[in-house]
């Protein structure tokens, strides 16, 4: 009964001078919101770098099994980086319009000639004719770049290659894959499907032709696509992709006779090497990775991939180091405010500290009192400040902490692209509380209040009721 | 057994300011009998006020001592004074010191806190108390919107909250108008007279002092010998000197052993 007297003068106190308690209740939410906004900032990062770390050892791994299962596989390419545009179509290694070459087929009967070539798959690689923008995040900030809308592979469908080798996707979701020997037809990937709104039977126009969708696959990893030139596109947008036969696209797209990479299987491991020095030597305009450049690839990829998660690691470290010199600051600014808000409430309140002893309140009872006081200003304020954490958090903690940016340089991407693939950590962090930190965060305001108000308090209950009584 | 609520021994008390010792309080000798209506005068200066926070345990005597209700309270530790104050204390000021964002009847409430009595049962005290002093229907109203002898009469309430052995009123008039102060005073000897609470009033105005039943003189700290009868009543002279029972003023008989008055 005590207590609920006690709180209900300590709401009518805080209620009656509204405007000093909405100021310091707001100047106390500030300091809340940050504390509920540095720890979700903080996990929201570390999460991030552990995620990152999770999705390199996938893609390593990922990598390493394809690598291993194609031991006999010599990829060529007529370029280092992926199509773009239209080619024109200049044989033997003529480069399109964008800047792309390709290989003319003549060269594939001259490499299935060499000893040891077992198969020598051609793909024909093109950009489509619609663009995209897509927007990309960069701690430099954001920016947008114009990227074909998907690529079309064409591939060679006779079942002799298509039943042998991995040449086309496996995972169909509906419809069907691609037979031996269809043309006007398409596999979408399930991305472009999405993007288009189109299902199995509809038709879509293809560099001015219309071909039927006759099957949607879901995607594998972009690692598991990217063999052999392994991009470090992890983050990009995943690629949209159409297959279709590599007559059809070479026709569409005025490339007969043209291919852009040539998949050579050897008949036994033991070729690969000879192999690829004889194409290296014949053709040294072209790209050739074998299982050893592709391990050697790797092995790269995996250092850059170290060396970005050990960046990340130590920027995160120097973010903890930092949002913990932040909290110490504001739980400090925190007990200030509500200790000088109630020292100013108890020398404006002397002459009542003075009545109530007067009346017969013991210590413990003004004590209390101020005590209570204290403590609904920062409940107040923690429930304000909470609420502005949930909301404020994200630009909060990018504001208070240092942006972790785990790559160093910028990353080659595209050919003719430069994109910052920095983008997995900071900006792109969205820092969300926890109910545990919001819990806690509330739990540390109404100690605060406690603490902050616990001198003033102390004070009021051993004013002299005589001389509080006399006060003016 | 004795009747007197109050008692004080060579009572005194000694300022220091800036070296110099003031004797605000010299050796006073007083007694408050239960029921009585007492009232100190004095001019300003004198230490009626020094006086009544020594009796109401809001200060520190220097020396001699105060027993109040059978409590030498001088002997009480700081700590524990704060129940001397609550329980055996009602007080009542020149400036009525109402809490002015509680209502009437919330500030008649606020001494009850700590006593043990249930939300129901002070909120039903105050009410018979605001009745007592005419206030009944203002029992919601904050200080701010009460007149100055309502404030006061909220005040008197408050004192009487808890039942106090003794009730100590400084200036209670001070800031009252005459015709005003004149009732507070008068509420003060029907509250005297009704519920037999012993009063000590401490003012400078005569005409007030003497409506109570004793009037004692204070000059220059010390208390004079000379003491007068007020027009109050006392309550101990309306008891009937045979039997010891109460009798109205009016009696020529006690209506309890019936002898002649």
């Amino acid at each position: 009964m005590k207590a609920l007297g006690a709180l209900t003068r300590a709401v009518k106190n805080v209620s009656r001078r509204k405007i000093r308690t909405f100021l310091v209740i707001i100047a106390l939410s500030f300091s809340i919101a940050i504390m509920v906004s540095i720890p979700a900032g903080v996990i929201a990062n570390q999460k991030a770098t552990q995620d990152l770390s999770e999705d390199y050892n996938k893609i390593i791994s990922d990598i390493q099994e394809e690598i291993n299962k194609t031991a006999t596989l010599i990829e060529i390419r007529a370029s280092s980086g992926r199509p773009s545009a239209v080619p024109s179509g200049a044989p033997p290694f003529g480069f399109g319009q964008r800047g792309e070459a390709f290989i003319n087929e003549t060269v594939v009967d001259e490499i299935r000639s060499i000893e040891g070539v077992k198969d020598v798959v051609p793909f024909l690689e093109v950009s489509s004719e619609e663009t995209t923008n897509e927007t990309v995040n960069t701690p430099r900030g954001s920016f947008t770049i114009s990227r074909p809308l998907y690529t079309i592979i064409g591939v060679p469908l006779n079942s002799s290659l298509i039943d042998s080798y991995t040449i086309l996707p496996t995972n169909i979701t509906a419809g069907r894959n691609l037979y031996d020997g269809d043309s006007g037809v398409l596999l979408v990937s399930s991305n472009l499907s999405d993007y288009l709104g189109i299902g199995v039977g509809d038709k879509i126009e293809v560099y001015g032709e219309y071909f039927s969708v006759v099957g949607i696959y879901e995607p594998a990893g972009q690692a598991a696509t990217e063999v052999g030139t392994v991009y470090m596109n992890v983050y990009t947008v995943q690629s949209r992709t159409v297959y279709m036969n590599i007559s059809d696209l070479q026709r569409i797209t005025g490339n007969v006779g043209n291919t852009s990479r040539l998949d050579v299987y050897a008949a036994d491991a033991s070729y690969v090497d000879g192999i690829a020095e004889v194409i290296k030597t014949a053709y040294s305009e072209l790209y050739v990775a074998t299982y050893k450049d592709r391990l050697q690839n790797l092995e790269r990829t995996q250092e850059m991939y170290q060396t970005t998660l050990e960046n990340a690691e130590s920027t995160l470290s120097q973010m903890q180091t930092v949002a913990f010199q932040e909290i110490v600051i504001v739980i400090d600014a925190t007990s200030l405010i509500v200790l000088f808000t109630m020292l100013y409430t108890v020398r404006e309140r002397t002459k009542e500290i003075g009545i109530l002893k007067a009346i017969g309140f013991s210590n413990w009872n003004v004590m209390s009192q101020f005590m209570l006081e204290g403590i609904l200003i920062s409940l107040m304020a923690g429930v304000v400040g909470i609420a502005m954490g949930i909301v404020g958090a994200p630009l909060l903690s990018s504001l208070l902490l240092p942006s972790v940016n785990p790559f160093p340089t910028q990353q080659q991407g595209f050919p003719g692209q430069t994109v910052n693939f920095g983008t997995a950590l900071s900006q792109s962090v969205t820092a969300v509380p926890d109910l545990q930190t919001i819990l806690l965060v509330f739990g540390v305001a109404v100690a605060l209040g406690a603490v902050g108000s616990l001198y003033p308090a102390w004070r009021a209950a051993r004013t002299s009721p005589m001389e509080a009584l006399r006060y003016e | 057994m004795s009747d007197l609520v109050l008692e004080t021994e060579k009572l005194g008390k000694v300022y220091k300011l800036g070296g110099r010792q003031i004797r605000a309080l010299s050796d006073v000798n007083l007694k408050v009998e239960k029921g009585e209506f007492l009232s100190i005068m004095g001019p300003s200066g004198s230490g009626k006020t020094t006086l009544l926070n020594i009796l109401g345990c809001l200060d520190r005597p220097s020396y001699g001592k105060v027993i109040l209700d059978s409590v030498d309270v001088t002997k009480v530790s700081e700590r524990e004074l704060y129940k001397i104050r609550r329980h055996k204390v009602g007080f009542i000021f020149q400036n009525f010191n109402l809490l002015p964002y509680l209502s009437a009847v919330e500030n008649v409430e606020l001494p009850m806190e700590g006593t043990g009595k249930s939300k129901e049962e002070k909120r039903k005290r105050a009410r018979e108390l605001l009745k007592l002093v005419g206030l009944s229907e203002r029992e919601k109203h904050r200080p701010l919107r009460l007149s100055s002898g309502e404030q006061q009469r909220v005040a008197i309430a408050r004192a009487l909250a808890n039942n106090p052995a003794i009730v100590l009123a400084d200036e209670p008039t001070g800031n009252l108008d005459s015709k005003t102060g004149h009732e507070i005073v008068k509420l003060l000897g029907k509250l005297n007279i009704e519920q037999g609470t012993t009063i000590v009033m401490v003012t400078h105005d005569s005409s007030k002092a003497a409506l109570a039943g004793r009037i004692l003189f204070l000059s220059d700290g010390k208390l004079l010998e000379k003491e007068k009868q007020g027009t109050h009543l006392l309550k101990k002279a309306l008891a009937c000197p045979n039997c010891g029972r109460e009798i109205q003023p009016n009696d020529a008989f006690c209506p309890s052993c019936g002898k002649k008055l």
